[in-house]
């Protein structure tokens, strides 16, 4: 039987047959929109030309801090990616970062003032002057950090039954765990921070395991000691989440039966996806990246706090989808989004250095959202080529 | 006979490749044109060419004597030229009549912009609607109406933009004998007002009956063009295919065995079958047979684990189930190809590769973390691609949305074939596939049943199922109403048999029709 | 056009767009090296007080030649704490901080003094106030001043009606030492005087006027009959007026069912009432004598080359009452503000 041509089937609907531009200059366009790095070379160039304004951008200290905030923003991110992955979304990271703190605080405080943390319903029973549950205990941080987890991957539990046992839309389940956990964060703690976490366990969000001395600098006035970080515990457990995420997308079945789903749930159950299991799966993982973000994010301020992560959400959509990765499903990896973290925190290290207002800088926020889904568009137009036989 | 639309030597080339060549056609006036020609033969690029949504790279048309050159659609609409696409462009929010009247509102008189004519329009509506012989108010919502009666405002449209040419484009996939007919009717009528139709469809029974010329297409040419007497289908058939098939239907090499596959036994869910009994022995094809609404695909449905039933029981393999499920199933050994390919038999922006792996991932992993093994998964896929003779790009690459539907279909089928399963639940395997690629399929079926599986084959087609089954099964509103070996194989007897309760319906309901 | 080709132009466009638009707002400065640069980070300026204090800082640091890298928090403590390592990267000599909350503040301290920075934090102290230059007014002594006042008011009522009064605190956010301490003063009073007393209600308001209208509402509706309201600041004053003016309490001295008040801080607002008779006393916290407390000592460490001055530097503050506004009102700063006009610009 006489085959058709294949190309005449993913023709575009065009009316011109021949590209607008020199056809080398062309391909080299497309190549680059297409490739994978392409963000990485965006934000790259982007970071490049703004530190020709703003020298201060590009020395080591800037760079060495930019890294510590790329670092607990990945660890959710990466949670959000395989979300969105399955043509989810889980709007509830935030508060979950909310109660794991509060939960970590819990376990770990030392030593608490009574007339603040009096009101707390946990007055007297799990908080006391002598601090949390296990104050002082040397196991403490350790148990913290599992319980923290687990109370994340719970609570993506509670989200992943609900959306497919329940059949309840994503958006809404998750809007309302958000609204619930924040709310019973709130309550729990009446509000305030719990303070006074071990130094054992502050250094997993502050401590260097590789530092690099500069020496000593004079500054205008005063001589300071240069430390820079460069490796710490929060890149290691962001590194290793990374590492571990990637190969359940690339290597394993769950990760392509994830993406079956994304792209066609109901092919994907007919074709013997265990589809509810994947599921809800794939929340609890979200929901266990927001709690060990909680981690990091915790000993960063050193404290257990019940808002925590209150504003972060566009910041962790935003760099997934900047990323590369679909808001529509199917399509994602763990370095897109690295990428997409990568290019969000230089952005706003950017913003802060021309001083723009908190107003400014959010609008910049999303109109960068709304390039990059433009960016998607025409991507996924060069790739497909038009209408299909 | 003077032609109304002539094209001369048009040609059309996409990336260097034509999709159109050389095409000199005259389109009789007053006159039904019939078109065919295979997926790809370029019957749809030539209709763009005609409706102005693309622009001919060489040749020339004239309209009504006058030279045709459209630019945009819209100047073909001007010309008089209308279009019945397959997928209907109908907005099913808004009314009969402002959908007829979408861009034409008749406005009330005195200043413009002072509003539309609503007694106007409904005056107009109801007169068109009376001439495609619709009996519905035009204030309906056509989201209300059926495929059938959609299609007739569609045509309604055609009429109220007074075309002088009509292309339809596979009018009646969707649509029951009945709408058929009249469909058939108005078309007639409107030969006989003096428009020219052009008929594109693949059901040759149909071009046969209405058209008065035929023209086939076939790799972008014109291959022949005469009156409709000059033709038979197997002559269409071997025009279009560019070789000769002696028949529609590959030769059978095996027999059926006695062991059962798979037994229904009293199987029941209120509301939609009731008791029903059907056994599927290893080497045999079952065909089901039934109207629109008979309980086939849900009766499908139930048997692989997605919908449960309330009674009754399933039996495979000699192990007696009282409920399954989908995992079950595989595990079984049964596969199940849906009628709706596109939206849940593939997933098509993904890999063809990809698709054709899905069922059978876990069985091509390491078992604990199942860590996927690459390099054997990918001999199978590729295995089980050319075993079907899939023709496409890199399989690895090629999203399945750019395929032809019969590889599409041949990809889903490679997806279960993976699976190695026993018994294949297959429906309406051939539905929106050209004549050479339904060969093909036909054959895998044969093969299939060859090696000793069992195939239950759903189809709306009678001539298709007595052509490949060993038995033809019967259903009728849920029930099953008779059943008919090879010997006794009779067209009538079995559209009598779907159609016996039908009797007692109300008149208008789409499914009362004598035979 | 194709449409892949508008796509992609329309992307160029919008990324040209985004980069003109930094540009234009924002135009280069070439920096003097030699000029001085300190890092001024605050929350949203949402009361009198933040906007007095905030113009204070920054039209002083100014005036003297310094560049002043101004950074809002928007009351997101991890938001901060970046901006704060920003202004640590940008080699700033020095860092004046409004922080959220103590525990956060404790952290920043920390952050700038491993840089060997000098850092000051203004009014809102960290829980512990041992590390950094630590400029805060003694809330508790400062409340208990304006609320003894209160008290003899309530004092001469309990002898007039010969019934206990019902006293009513909004409390601030309680993760704001500030409040913590306004709260104590209050009761450290109250507990004082068990016999002219009855159990206060509390009304939670976390320095939201909303939250603070919500909450008191509920309260007054429940407890029609409040004798005595103290607020933990002056800022919520209207939010006041609002509630009690429809059930007409809104009532000066001197007038019968005139409700005794009080507050803290020493706006514009709370001194237009003093003197208007609604409001009986505020405690004060000197706003323009922290701001300069706070510039001289950071200011001075630079100057002197110290990397992690700790000191407290306490401002005692006094209550301003119906009783000593005469005389004292030139040393409260709402009170200057309004003498300039300040109520009139809004």
């Amino acid at each position: 039987m006489t085959s058709v041509p294949q190309r005449l089937s993913s023709a575009p609907r065009s009316t011109a047959s021949t590209p607008p531009l020199p056809r080398r200059l062309w391909n080299a366009l497309r190549g680059l929109l297409l490739s994978e790095y392409f963000i990485l070379y965006l934000s790259i160039a982007y970071f490049l030309l703004i530190s020709l304004f703003f020298p201060t951008l590009l020395e080591p200290s800037n760079l060495s801090n930019q890294l510590t905030n790329i670092w607990p923003l990945l660890t959710i991110a990466i949670g959000q990616t395989f979300v969105l992955i399955i043509a989810g979304i889980d709007l509830s990271q935030g508060s979950v970062m909310a109660i794991c703190s509060v939960v970590g605080g819990v376990i770990l405080s030392t030593s608490l003032s009574k007339s603040v943390m009096s009101n707390s319903p946990l007055w007297g029973t799990l908080l006391t002057e002598k601090g949390g549950i296990l104050s002082g205990d040397p196991n403490a941080v350790l148990v913290a950090v599992l319980l923290m987890v687990a109370v994340g991957a719970l609570i993506g539990f509670i989200n992943g039954t609900a959306i497919t046992r329940f059949n309840m839309p994503p958006f809404m389940v998750t809007l309302v765990s958000l609204l619930f956990f924040s709310a019973f964060a709130i309550y729990l703690t009446q509000s305030r921070n719990i303070a006074n976490l071990p130094d054992s366990f502050l250094r997993l969000g502050q401590g260097d395991i590789v530092s690099v001395y500069l020496g000593e600098k004079a500054t205008p006035q005063i001589k300071r000691t240069e430390l820079l970080s460069l490796v710490t515990y929060s890149a290691v457990i962001a590194v290793a989440l990374g590492v571990v995420a990637h190969f359940i997308l690339s290597r394993t079945v769950f990760g392509r039966q994830m993406y079956a789903i994304g792209t066609n749930r109901r092919a994907a159950e007919i074709s013997g996806v265990p589809t509810r299991r994947v599921i809800t799966l794939v929340y609890m993982f979200s929901g266990a990246c927001a709690g060990l973000a909680a981690v990091i994010y915790s000993a960063r301020l050193g404290a257990g706090r019940p808002t925590l992560g209150d504003n972060l959400l566009l910041d962790i959509i935003g760099a997934t989808v900047i990323g590369g990765t679909s808001l529509f499903g199917g399509k994602g990896k763990v370095l897109w989004t690295l990428f997409g973290v990568v290019f969000f925190t230089l952005l706003l290290n950017t913003l802060n250095q021309m001083r723009l207002s908190a107003f400014q800088i959010d609008a910049v926020k999303g109109s960068v959202i709304l390039l990059a889904a433009l960016i998607d568009v025409t991507r996924n137009r060069f790739l497909t080529g038009g209408r299909v036989a | 006979m003077t032609a109304l639309l002539t094209l001369q030597s048009i040609s059309k080339a996409f990336f260097g490749v034509y999709a159109v060549r050389d095409v000199t056609l005259n389109v009789p006036a007053g006159r039904i044109l019939g078109l065919i020609g295979q997926n790809g033969a370029g019957k749809s690029t030539l209709m763009n060419l005609i409706g102005g949504v693309l622009a001919p790279d060489a040749g020339s048309m004239t309209f009504d004597g006058k030279p045709y050159v459209p630019r945009t659609p819209s100047d073909a609409v001007s010309a008089g030229i209308a279009f019945i696409h397959q997928e209907l462009n109908l907005f099913t929010n808004l009314s009969i009549a402002e959908n007829i009247f979408l861009g034409a509102f008749p406005q009330r008189r005195g200043f413009p912009f002072v509003g539309i004519d609503r007694a106007a329009m409904r005056r107009q509506s109801e007169a068109l609607l009376e001439a495609v012989d619709l009996k519905v108010k035009p204030e309906s919502p056509v989201e209300q109406l059926a495929p059938g009666e959609r299609q007739l405002v569609e045509i309604a449209k055609a009429l109220q933009l007074d075309a002088r040419l009509i292309i339809f484009d596979e009018p009646t996939t969707s649509l029951t004998t009945r709408e058929t007919r009249k469909l058939v009717e108005i078309m007639q009528r409107l030969r006989e007002r003096g428009t020219t139709l052009i008929y594109i469809s693949h059901i040759l029974n149909d071009v046969l009956s209405l058209a008065d010329e035929i023209a086939v297409m076939r790799d972008g040419e014109l291959i022949a063009h005469a009156p409709r007497v000059e033709f038979d289908a197997s002559r269409m058939i071997s025009l279009m295919v560019g070789y000769s098939l002696d028949q529609l239907f590959p030769p059978r090499t095996s027999t059926p065995t006695q062991t059962p596959l798979l037994t229904l036994k009293g199987i029941s869910q209120p509301g939609i079958v009731k008791d029903i009994g059907l056994t599927v022995n290893a080497g045999e094809v079952v065909g089901l047979f039934g109207l629109m609404g008979s309980g086939r695909t849900e009766l499908a449905r139930i048997i692989f684990g997605l919908d449960s039933f309330a009674s009754g029981e399933i039996v495979i393999g000699g192990e007696v189930l009282r409920h399954t499920s989908v995992r079950e199933s595989i595990r079984n050994r049964i596969a199940f190809v849906t009628e709706n390919r596109r939206e849940e038999g593939l997933l098509m922006t993904s890999a063809i590769a990809e698709n054709i792996g899905l069922v059978s991932l876990p069985r091509y992993a390491l078992p604990g973390v199942q860590v996927v093994d690459q390099p054997r998964l990918e001999r199978a896929v590729g295995q089980a691609a050319n075993q079907l003779q899939i023709k496409s790009g890199n399989i690895e690459r090629q999203a399945a949305k750019a395929l032809s539907g019969g590889n599409q279909q041949k990809v889903v089928i490679a997806k279960w074939l993976l699976s190695e399963p026993s018994l294949f639940i297959m429906d309406e395997p051939t539905r929106g596939i050209d004549v050479g690629a339904k060969y093909e399929i036909y054959s895998i079926i044969n093969t299939l049943a060859a090696e000793g599986n069992g195939v239950l084959f759903i189809s709306s087609e009678i001539e298709e199922l007595m052509g490949m089954c060993d038995r033809i099964v019967v259903m009728s509103q849920g029930e099953i109403y008779g059943e008919f070996t090879r010997a006794d194989f009779d067209k009538e007897a079995i559209l009598r048999t779907a159609f016996r309760e039908q009797a007692t319906q109300k008149a208008g309901d789409h499914a009362a029709d004598p035979a | 056009m194709s449409n892949k080709f508008r796509g992609l132009a329309l992307v160029v466009l919008t990324a040209a767009l985004l980069l003109v638009n930094f540009a234009t707002l924002h135009p280069t400065t070439v920096r003097a090296q030699a000029k001085k640069k300190v890092c001024f980070a605050f929350q949203d300026l949402e009361t009198e007080f933040w906007v007095a204090g905030h113009k204070a800082i920054t039209e002083t640091l100014k005036a003297k030649g310094i560049d002043v890298i101004e950074v809002n928090g928007n009351q997101d403590a991890n938001k901060q704490l970046e901006q704060i390592k920003d202004c640590i990267a940008q080699k700033v000599a020095g860092i004046i901080v409004i922080p959220q909350d103590g525990d956060s503040a404790v952290t920043i301290v920390k952050e700038a003094q491993k840089a060997d920075i000098p850092i000051a934090i203004f009014n809102r102290p960290p829980t512990d106030t041992s590390k950094g230059i630590v400029v805060v007014a003694d809330n508790k002594v400062i409340a208990q001043q304006a609320v003894e006042f209160l008290a003899q008011r309530a004092l001469r009522q309990v002898e007039i009606t010969g019934n206990k009064v019902t006293p009513l605190i909004l409390v601030g956010d309680l993760g704001d030492p500030n409040a913590v301490g306004r709260k104590d003063g209050f009761y450290a009073v109250i507990d004082k005087y068990p016999a002219l007393f009855n159990k206060p209600i509390e009304v939670a308001t976390e320095w939201d006027a909303k939250i603070a209208l919500a909450n008191l509402e509920a309260a007054i509706t429940a407890n029609p009959n409040i004798d005595l309201i103290f607020t933990s600041s002056d800022f919520l004053f209207p939010t006041i007026r609002s509630i009690l003016e429809p059930r007409g309490k809104w009532l000066p001295r001197g007038q019968k069912g005139h409700v005794i008040m009080g507050g803290l801080d020493g706006d514009a607002t709370a001194c237009k009432l003093i003197k208007d008779g609604f409001v009986d006393a505020t405690g004060v916290q000197d706003l323009y004598y922290e701001a300069q407390l706070t510039l001289d000592g950071i200011l001075g460490a630079i100057d002197k080359g110290e990397t992690q001055p700790n000191r407290v530097l306490p401002d005692p503050g006094f209550a301003l009452t119906a009783g000593n506004i005469d005389f004292r009102e030139k040393d409260m700063w709402g009170c200057r503000l309004l003498a300039e006009g300040f109520l009139n610009k809004k």
